[in-house]
């Protein structure tokens, strides 16, 4: 390992080492599909959002990742699920926050949007279509009994 | 030195602050209206950004304790199941209401001889008739004419769409011989009055992006300066100051830069809101008024009212794209409005069906409950939820209880060192009854539909979003705030045009009455403008 990969900087503030648990732990959380059209979420750019959207989460991770095993990355992922499980029943408080994060920031990306067949894009300008739906249902409510209350004078 | 007399201060810039300057603008009297936020900036909601669902966590958060600006002001709700949510800036609360635009029933302002419980209002649905009318027009309300549950009355546009939300529930009512309608939004179906239609965006509760959602800094307000009336952002008002004689005389508001100004005025128009109006009136104290201005009844502040909410949920086997078109409206339901005693409560609730969350809202509330795991059964549960939940809230009717109240908190201060609000809540037996009732029809619709999961809960506590009832409309000094027209009983120039002077809540969304009760305090106003103070 260099010096360099030892460097915690604000804009890298894990790590080379904590970097590769990140991935492990991230990939274990949402990996992606076997037909490639979900990423998995070690592929997500979490680092900068968690800095804009939640710094207070930023310490949970770290220590989160501190608990893993220098391998854990290069384990299988039914071997990583279960170190995980075990994590989310040692460390529940900060493992929800944590997943929670991980789970906004990974469907606010573009390319997970896509792959949930959504269009891509922040919805201002694209907009979307809605059906206008069928008024016609509307017969029996038009056609019943019901009517508003009528107040006496 | 006091700043230049104007004829007319109102103080807040929301719903009806905006219906109010409009209105009067025509008598061509200097208005002035004081609001503690500013301008909004549509370039900057949530919606143009990929990470809006963040953003409305935090900066486009209903709940002004999240959002925590300088311009909003803190409110201790510890004492309260239920969570008040607003937004302060040029526009109100409108800025990020959901536009659910359905008028009070006529049997709404007659409770006490229809149904015995709490009072009538001193007016009625037919007075209002017009001004209902005149307010759909400014704002551009989308709906379709025939309701049976209302007179007759025509939306100046088309409905918005159903969507497959809509129409999946519509069968479901339909299956149960239930009453339902397309929803009144203040949202435009077609471009109106130089504003382009709604584009189906999905997020209404951030501010909308494309100016389809009839906020009143965009449909009240350039109309009323365009007719003269000036509007001052950044300026808090403190206390409303009162004269020798007992009548107001302007308000004390500290500025931009936070310097404490006396504006000085004839008459003065409170429309802050059913907590901020309360907060100032409580905070405007005196030898002559010890117990607060306007409070010689001791109700400044009281009944306060909610509409609980109960929210049920269904999943469906078919992709219902629920995260597109308008969140909050689509198709609603008054079968359950009215009174029956066999169901063991006075009063109803409406049944509101609203659209699904964005993939965020889905992920997480599906984590949290744990049907949307980590790990490589995420994706599969994620593609089952996602775009096919339909929901509905059960919104229900809350009566006027003189201990559910808004008071000053003796510790909590806003930036400028105002006291800040404290609300005092217990939800009623009353109330439970019907909430309990709402959810169990609710789920019956959903399995009408074909729901294959049904979920539901509540009172939801940041649900706090129509604040009712702290100044009611009486004929009785001794049992109201104002009067009939929105006159204080005790400083006869003094008005208050919102929400707080609601006698009784109603089981619908509460804008379209506040706005169409503020145009016609202002006629009337405008009618008694010789004689205004006898
Ligand atoms: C998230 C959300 C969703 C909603 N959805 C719906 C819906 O679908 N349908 C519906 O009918 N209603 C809805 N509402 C409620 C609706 O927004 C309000 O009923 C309406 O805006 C109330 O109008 P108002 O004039 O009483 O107060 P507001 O619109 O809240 O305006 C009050 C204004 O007064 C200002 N103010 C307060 N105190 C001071 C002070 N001391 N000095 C200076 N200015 C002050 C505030 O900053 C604010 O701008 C929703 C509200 C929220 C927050």
């Amino acid at each position: 390992m260099t010096k360099e990969d030892d460097l915690i900087t604000t804009d890298k503030p894990l790590g080379k080492a904590l970097e590769k648990q990140l991935r492990g732990l991230l990939d274990t959380l949402i990996p992606a599909t076997e037909d490639g059209v979900m990423l998995s979420a070690a592929d997500i750019d979490l680092m900068p959002y968690l800095q804009l959207h939640s710094a207070e989460s930023i310490p949970m991770l770290i220590q989160l990742l501190n608990e893993l095993d220098d391998q854990f990355a290069s384990l299988t992922q039914t071997a990583r699920e279960s170190i995980v499980e075990q994590m989310s029943i040692t460390h529940p408080g900060p493992f929800k926050i944590v997943t929670l994060q991980v789970f906004a920031c990974y469907y606010q990306d573009e390319r997970a949007q896509r792959g949930i067949g959504m269009d891509a894009g922040p919805p201002f300008p694209r907009g979307n279509s809605v059906e206008p739906g069928d008024l016609s249902l509307l017969d029996p409510v038009i056609a019943g009994r019901h009517s508003y209350r009528k107040v006496e004078d | 030195m006091p700043n230049d007399i104007v004829d007319v201060l109102i103080i807040g810039a929301g719903a009806s602050g905006a219906a109010v300057a409009w209105s009067l603008a025509d008598t061509r009297m200097r208005i002035l209206c004081l609001e503690q936020g500013d301008w909004m900036n549509s370039t900057e909601y949530p919606s143009t950004k990929m990470d809006w669902e963040a953003r409305q966590q935090k900066e486009f958060n209903i709940d002004p304790n999240v959002r925590a600006n300088d311009w909003d002001y803190p409110i201790n709700d510890e004492e309260s199941p239920i969570s008040v949510v607003n937004f302060n800036g040029v526009g109100g609360s409108t800025i990020l209401y959901g536009a659910h635009f359905p008028r009070l029933h006529p049997s709404d302002f007659k409770v006490k001889s229809l149904d015995g419980v709490a009072a009538d209002w001193p007016i009625d649905y037919d007075l209002l008739d017009p001004y209902f009318a005149q307010n759909d027009r400014m704002m551009g309300v989308s709906g379709l004419a025939g309701d049976p549950f209302y007179p007759p009355k025509q939306p100046p546009l088309p409905p918005i769409p159903l969507g497959l939300v809509g129409e999946t529930v519509a069968k479901g009512y339909n299956k149960l011989g239930w009453h339902w309608w397309p929803s009144d939004s203040a949202i435009i179906s077609q471009a109106y009055e130089g504003r382009d239609k709604c584009l189906n965006l999905g997020p209404c509760m951030t501010g909308c992006s494309q100016g389809a959602k009839s906020s009143t800094d965009i449909t009240y307000w350039p109309a009323a300066i365009r007719a003269g009336v000036e509007l001052k952002t950044q300026c808090r008002v403190r206390e409303i100051t009162i004269n020798k004689q007992g009548m107001a005389d302007g308000a004390i508001y500290y500025d931009a830069e936070g310097n404490e100004q006396h504006q000085r005025a004839e008459v003065v128009v409170m429309a802050g809101n059913g907590i901020g109006t309360p907060r100032i009136l409580l905070n405007s104290c005196s030898s002559l008024f010890p117990d607060g201005l306007a409070n010689s009844s001791g109700l400044v502040g009281k009944n306060l009212m909610f509409h609980p909410v109960g929210f049920v949920q269904g999943l469906f086997e078919e992709n219902l794209e629920s995260h597109k078109g308008p969140q909050a409206c689509c198709i609603l339901s008054k079968q359950f409005y009215e009174t029956d005693i066999e169901r063991g409560f006075t009063r109803g609730y409406n049944m509101q069906v609203s659209r699904g969350a964005g993939p965020v809202g889905t992920a997480l509330q599906g984590f949290v409950s744990g049907k949307i795991p980590w790990g490589s059964k995420h994706h599969a549960a994620f593609k089952e939820r996602f775009d096919h939940v339909a929901a509905l809230a059960i919104l229900c009717e809350d009566l006027p209880e003189e201990h559910n109240c808004v008071t000053l908190d003796p510790k909590l201060v806003d930036s400028d060192g105002i006291p800040a609000p404290k609300i005092h809540y217990k939800l009623s037996e009353n109330t439970a009854k019907m909430l309990k009732h709402g959810l169990s029809r609710g789920e019956e619709v959903m399995q009408a539909a074909g729901a294959r999961e049904i979920f539901s809960g509540g009172p939801v506590r940041p649900a706090g979003w129509h604040l009712l009832g702290t100044a009611r409309m009486g004929n009785d000094p001794q049992s109201s705030v104002v009067n009939n027209w929105g006159r204080s009983h005790d400083v006869k120039n003094l008005f208050i045009v919102d929400g707080s002077i609601f006698v009784t809540a109603g089981g619908l969304n509460p804008t379209s009455t506040i706005q169409a009760l503020a145009l016609y305090i202002a006629d009337s106003m405008k009618k008694n403008l010789a004689n205004l103070f006898d």
